[in-house]
């Protein structure tokens, strides 16, 4: 029998969260018995997007989570609503689930997520967490208004939060003790900008009838079909993603962004050298800027454009930050500096409530770097933007691209 | 007279062709897509150049261009719909609302001419991107065609100023899909004078409809909504009861952020006190929340 159906997770959890001690005091055969999974630590779990990286991201959560249900807009004719679903609302109905893990394209990211809080599920969502600004703030604000645990899948930052030298600087930055940053992080290469681009001349294909591809596009617009724009290639077109920039970047970034104690502000200055972009396809570009208000800039250096042999980007050089640029009396303040908590996990964070170490908050933070990228070079303009309001200054167009409007039914 | 007119008009014809003629040559110009469909092979200069010679053309070379559009699917349009985006991201950097307001009446011209509902579609993409106030009526009157509400309701929400009369005026003679992005979208602009229609809406048959109502109201933090938003939650199950309950919380924060703590607690209040159950204690422990951001607990 399942545990749902003898001791719901949430009543236990409740009862016990007052003391958050109670799941390391309690040996785990007392709650289980030598062989069982103590209730506390059994979940009921859903996937939500069973493509390439569904499976990955479910075990992902690290958790002891029976897969009660699948759900996938492709299982057309296949789903029972029992335990395969085409429509994730179905899925969030059911009291027995108690963690989801979301693995569709990015577009419907925010918007599972949300909903899944709404209905009381933590969740572990792909990267990158959001197609576009808006959505990150709105995502953190249902993770804080439903006391949900939300963590982006990607990994990285946990690694680097162990490693000494990232410590280091992570104690600098976060210090407030550096006052004229000239740190400059380059990544130069690895952004798939040309495997993840989109096609510019695809002509419409008949729907695969497994396919319900109205709820595929969801909130993005109504396109005719084309294999193109779904299952992994779909991340070459700005209705469902971003590009190799969202993509990789987020791999590369999300861990950088901590390093450098960036994790609850963004860039105020971008720049990008591209060619004009395509509307629909994203495609190439040479390089991003992007400048925080202390000084700090990342960039990213494409190598792929304008010709892979030749690297285009010669502005900056790296520049690592380091206890030298303190004076002595600072250096010895950080040396004293105890280090960071460490990361919360996701499956530690279901069972003590604690936030997770990719929580909404920072995952909208890193996923805004990318954002801000692929904004820049959509415009064409050097863009500045206030990382309190999370709008571009002065620039009404490019604003929109900030927070563009949905397909009816969905918003945020 | 007669004669007079017809010479010019067939002189006029003549530049046209010409026009279009040379449009054509130009962006031909444009990168053509590698043997994958990428604009891999792209030259910025080349790009920028033709797009500085399009805007040069004014009214001219974007009919032209316009004219070069098919319907989706049909093909032999790739570079005329690049070159089009590109002009609209193109007069938005030229830092001049003159010149951004007349490609936008000029782009929004073209839409009232007999053309294609995919080719349609596109231009009103493109007056997302670049459009002002100079489209909004005529991106009202495309509120009325099913086939177009959607893009122009967006194009609409992006722009801004003056969309919510063009919704409100809409709302009434639309049905259906179009009644629903329209129901939406008042919620997205936070239109206060639509609350009496957005009420009315939370009875609707349809679920969408319901459910966009009611967030609607809540979005815009309509104090009227109190007692209505919270039975509408009451009564409904599953997933519309999930969405409803969404409302309820996002309305009592719009109200307690406008200085309405009376309403925000009683919402507050009321989904503590009616949602006990096992699974809906994180509703209550929401509204708990509230209560303490209130100042009433």
């Amino acid at each position: 029998m399942p545990r749902t159906q003898k001791v719901n997770r949430r009543q236990f959890l409740k009862g016990s969260i007052g003391a958050a001690t109670a799941f390391t005091i309690v040996p785990r055969r007392v709650l289980g018995g030598p062989d069982n999974t103590p209730p506390s630590e059994t979940f009921g779990g859903a996937l939500i997007g069973c493509g390439g990286r569904g499976n990955g991201t479910f075990n992902a959560m690290g958790l002891e989570a029976k897969k009660l249900a699948i759900c996938d807009v492709k299982f057309v004719g296949r789903a029972d609503d029992k335990t395969i679903y085409t429509d994730f609302r179905r899925v969030l109905e059911r009291k027995d689930i108690d963690v989801v893990a979301i693995a569709t394209p990015p577009h419907w990211h925010a918007l599972i997520s949300i909903a899944a809080m709404e209905a009381g599920k933590d969740v572990l969502c792909e990267k990158p967490m959001t197609r576009f600004i808006a959505e990150g703030r709105a995502v953190a604000e249902a993770e804080k208004r439903y006391n949900r645990i939300f963590q982006v899948g990607t990994f990285g930052r946990f690694g680097r939060s162990r490693n000494p030298g990232s410590i280091l600087i992570h104690k600098i930055m976060a210090s407030g003790l550096l006052k004229d940053c000239r740190g400059v992080h380059i990544k130069s290469g690895g952004l798939k900008v040309k495997q993840w681009s989109g096609m510019v001349n695809a002509k419409p294909q008949p729907i695969p009838k497994s396919l319900d591809w109205d709820m595929y596009c969801g909130p993005a617009p109504l396109r005719p079909y084309h294999r193109h724009r779904f299952g992994g290639t779909h991340r070459g077109y700005w209705d469902y993603e971003g590009g190799g920039l969202a993509d990789m970047g987020q791999h590369h970034f999300d861990p950088v962004q901590w390093v450098y104690a960036k994790d609850d502000t963004s860039p105020v200055e971008i720049e990008a050298y591209a060619p004009p972009a395509h509307p629909e396809a994203c495609g190439m570009w040479g390089w991003v800027e992007l400048k925080y208000a202390d000084g700090m800039t990342f960039v990213m250096d494409s190598r792929e454009w304008p010709v892979p042999e030749q690297p285009a980007y010669d502005r900056q050089r790296a520049r690592e930050v380091s206890l030298s640029d303190l004076s002595a009396e600072d250096q010895k303040r950080i040396r004293e500096m105890p280090d960071p908590e460490p990361l919360v996990s996701f499956a530690e964070a279901v069972k003590t409530r604690k936030r997770t170490g990719g929580n909404a908050d920072v995952a909208n933070r890193s996923a805004t770097l990318l954002h801000l990228a692929n904004i820049a070079i959509r415009t064409g303009r050097k863009l500045r933007y206030d990382p309190v309001k999370e709008q571009i200054i002065g620039d009404e167009e490019a604003n929109r691209l900030v927070n563009p409007p949905m397909r009816a039914p969905w918003h945020l | 007279m007669r004669a007079s007119r017809q010479t010019l008009s067939a002189e006029r014809i003549g530049i046209m062709r010409e026009q279009a003629s040379a449009v054509a040559e130009l962006i031909n110009r444009l990168p053509d897509p590698d043997d994958r469909g990428l604009l891999s092979n792209i030259d910025k200069n080349i790009v920028d150049e033709v797009t500085a010679t399009l805007h040069e053309g004014g009214r001219d070379s974007l009919t032209a261009l316009v004219d070069m559009l098919v319907e989706s699917g049909d093909g032999g349009d790739v570079k005329p719909r690049y070159a089009l985006h590109c002009l609209a991201v193109y007069v938005c950097k030229l830092n001049s609302e003159q010149q951004r307001r007349a490609f936008g009446k000029a782009l929004a011209s073209q839409l009232e001419r007999d053309r294609p509902k995919a080719v349609q579609k596109y231009l009103i993409e493109q007056l997302q991107v670049a459009g002002g106030k100079e489209a909004v009526p005529v991106l009202g009157r495309m509120l009325l065609d099913e086939d177009l509400c959607e893009s122009a309701a967006q194009a609409l929400v992006a722009i801004g100023e003056g969309t919510a009369e063009q919704l409100q005026s809409a709302l009434p003679k639309v049905e259906g899909k179009s009644r629903l992005t329209i129901i939406q979208n008042l919620g997205v602009v936070r239109d206060a004078g639509s609350a009496s229609v957005l009420k009315e809406a939370l009875g609707d048959k349809d679920r969408e409809s319901r459910l966009a109502a009611g967030w609607a109201l809540a979005n815009m933090g309509d104090a009227g909504s109190v007692d209505l938003l919270l039975k509408a939650a009451g009564d409904s199950a599953g997933y519309e009861r999930i969405k409803a309950t969404k409302a309820c919380l996002l309305l009592a924060e719009r109200l307690l952020a406008a200085g309405r703590k009376d309403l925000a607690v009683r919402i507050y209040q009321h989904l503590r006190d009616t949602r006990k159950g096992t699974d809906e204690d994180y509703v209550c422990d929401a509204a708990d929340k509230g209560l303490v951001a209130a100042g009433a607990r």
